[in-house]
């Protein structure tokens, strides 16, 4: 299968309003070609009207959105060389597989007269596709005989078969259960790679995002809140709200200096021995362990101190905490995130 | 608990047992009295039946003629109620779901207004139209109380998901091709079911037929029966053997689509 050209999405100013609830607020963003860009974010804060905007299945009430320079704003949805999988994947019930594949190939075959695809190429795009996904023996079932995770693949299938240069999901695994979602994690990444399109992947799974996605947007209450590689989101979050949102557990927040606020990941505290100081210029946190979870390479402790609680996670080869014991710890300067009173970063 | 079921189940078997029984007993008494002879018609006491009456029906009786042309305006009114049903059902939920509630609202309210109430100014319009004792005068007219074939096609159309249709227009497809590829395939048990009603209704209608359609070459079942009771006397026997005769094709009807049917209520309760 051969790759397809992947496409530049720039967003410039879009809003999206219905009635007097406004959607999505003036988002600028630009997606890079070929990435993976994961939108994250609390229901509600406008990811998927974004999604549905970017598909076209709904007009934007302002602004623009360009892909490659060319303005797609009003560009009808199934002209726009994007492909979108649904979060229920939207099969046609009534059609099997392949013919649910193959069904734009064949409405473009029969709209262009012999401009279009004809009947061998369609065919061996929906083989390829086909067996890309680890549909190849399926092709003849109904999407009521499909198991959730082969459902999905035949979506992706659907979705990929007309080579877009921009590739739409809608939270592609919510409706897989645990056990799948691992496998299919990895499946469309390696889709992707084998694609080459321009992944938009919307999730409220901060987890399933950072993990995936090699561009990170996170949201909320329909505006653009960060969007960066993930790395970068992670260890330098623009405010208080995605630096609790991003990352799990969420950074440890607590009041000072001044009216500002400080933070630290979980695994940036270190424990103290017995007695120990803590080293000049360390914030030092002290508490009582209440909740400790063993993950296997690391313990993630939940520590109370009379009046917020911290995590504190800790890597194997040190020695694992009890739930009551005490506990103190320092987290070093340059570890430290500083958020002035409105939660902006600062530091 | 069990027993309680069982109970529950059994008074449910009598109600409704009781009910088939109502409802039968019409049927049974016209079909048995259409055998009986003509000088044992009233009577209860049993005689050896005859065929006498269908005998006579069929030949003096233009059976075919008659249910030729009522098969014909039932069917077209069937047909074309279906197609308005199914074009108005999917403009209104997936091309302007903006109007659509104002529309239906007019819709219910046309429900409540008796179709005798329009019917003298339905027959200038159709008479003027030079449709009278014709097949567009038969159906035609009929289209315009269309009103619940699509009220009940919006409700299915509407609890179809809407991410079939929008997945099928980001695979290029025009709204016709939405409407023909994803929603009729999906609505084929709801459309069999509102084809059938209609075409019942329709089969079984009186008054427009007889008004549009008087002649006797063109005129429907309903109107032929009514040759049976005259003036000079009434000829039950007769009247009952062309009513049993002719309601055959539309048990027919129903045994075709009564699987399908079924399924569309079905679905229709399980939401």
């Amino acid at each position: 299968m051969s790759t397809a050209p992947a496409s530049r999405l720039q967003m410039q100013e879009l809003t999206k309003r219905y009635g007097t609830t406004t959607a999505l607020d003036r988002v600028d963003l630009d997606v890079p070609p070929g990435s993976f860009t994961a939108v994250v974010g609390p229901s509600g804060c406008g990811k998927t009207t974004l999604l549905r905007l970017l598909s076209g299945l709904e007009p934007a009430t302002s602004g623009a959105l360009l892909a490659d320079g060319r303005d797609l704003t009003r560009v009808p949805a199934g002209e726009r060389g994007v492909a979108m999988v649904f979060q229920d994947y939207a099969l046609y019930p009534h059609m099997d597989v392949a013919a649910n594949i193959s069904f734009g190939l064949r409405l473009q075959a029969r709209r262009r007269r012999g401009a279009g695809p004809d009947r061998a190429t369609i065919a061996r795009r929906t083989r390829e596709v086909a067996e890309l996904l680890e549909l190849g023996e399926l092709l003849h079932r109904r999407p009521d005989q499909l198991s959730g995770g082969q459902r999905q693949r035949v979506a992706l299938a659907r979705a990929v078969v007309r080579r877009p240069p921009v590739l739409l999901l809608d939270e592609p695994l919510a409706a897989l259960d645990a056990q799948l979602r691992a496998s299919a994690r990895a499946g469309l990444q390696r889709l992707h790679r084998e694609i080459g399109a321009t992944v938009v992947m919307v999730t409220h799974d901060q987890h399933e995002a950072m993990t995936m996605s090699d561009h990170l947007v996170v949201m909320k209450d329909g505006r653009v809140v960060q969007a960066a590689r993930p790395q970068e989101v992670y260890a330098a979050p623009v405010d208080r709200f995605v630096a609790t949102f991003v990352g799990s557990p969420p950074m440890n927040l607590r009041p000072g200096p001044g009216d500002g606020v400080l933070g630290w990941r979980a695994e940036d505290g270190r424990l103290l021995a017995p007695g120990e100081e803590a080293p000049a210029g360390h914030l030092l946190v002290e508490g009582t362990a209440e909740l400790c979870e063993f993950t296997g390479s690391a313990q993630d402790v939940v520590c109370h101190d009379g009046t917020t609680s911290f995590t504190l996670r800790q890597q194997s080869g040190t020695r694992w905490l009890q739930a009551g014991e005490p506990v103190r710890c320092a987290v070093a300067p340059q570890r430290l995130h500083h958020f002035d009173r409105d939660g902006r970063r600062t530091g | 608990m069990r027993s309680q079921l069982t109970w529950r189940v059994l008074l449910w078997h009598l109600v409704l047992s009781a009910t088939v029984v109502v409802l039968l007993f019409a049927v049974a008494w016209a079909v048995l009295t259409s055998l009986r002879p003509a000088s044992a018609v009233f009577g209860l006491e049993p005689v050896a039946p005859t065929l006498e009456h269908y005998a006579r029906v069929l030949q003096r009786w233009p059976v075919a003629t008659l249910v030729g042309n009522t098969f014909v305006m039932a069917a077209g009114v069937a047909l074309g109620q279906v197609v308005i049903g199914c074009l108005a059902a999917y403009a209104l939920v997936h091309l302007a779901p903006r109007g659509r509630r104002p529309v239906l609202a007019l819709m219910t309210v046309s429900l409540a207004i008796p179709p005798q109430a329009l019917i003298v100014p339905q027959y200038l319009m159709a008479t003027r139209l030079g449709w009278l004792n014709s097949e567009a005068g038969l159906i035609v007219p009929q289209l315009g109380s269309s009103a619940l074939a699509v009220l009940v096609l919006v409700q299915h159309v509407r609890a179809l998901p809407v991410s079939a249709a929008e997945a099928a227009r980001l695979d290029g497809a025009l709204p016709r091709e939405v409407l023909w590829h994803v929603v009729l395939p999906a609505l084929r048990p709801a459309i069999a079911a509102v084809a059938v009603l209609v075409f019942i209704t329709t089969w079984n209608d009186y008054l427009w037929p007889l008004l549009i359609a008087p002649r006797a070459a063109d005129t429907t079942v309903q109107i032929g029966l009514s040759q049976f009771t005259t003036a000079e006397g009434n000829d039950y026997g007769g009247l009952l053997a062309a009513a049993t005769l002719t309601s055959l094709p539309i048990l027919l009807v129903y045994l075709v689509a009564s699987r399908q049917i079924t399924e569309a209520f079905m679905q229709r309760g399980a939401r």
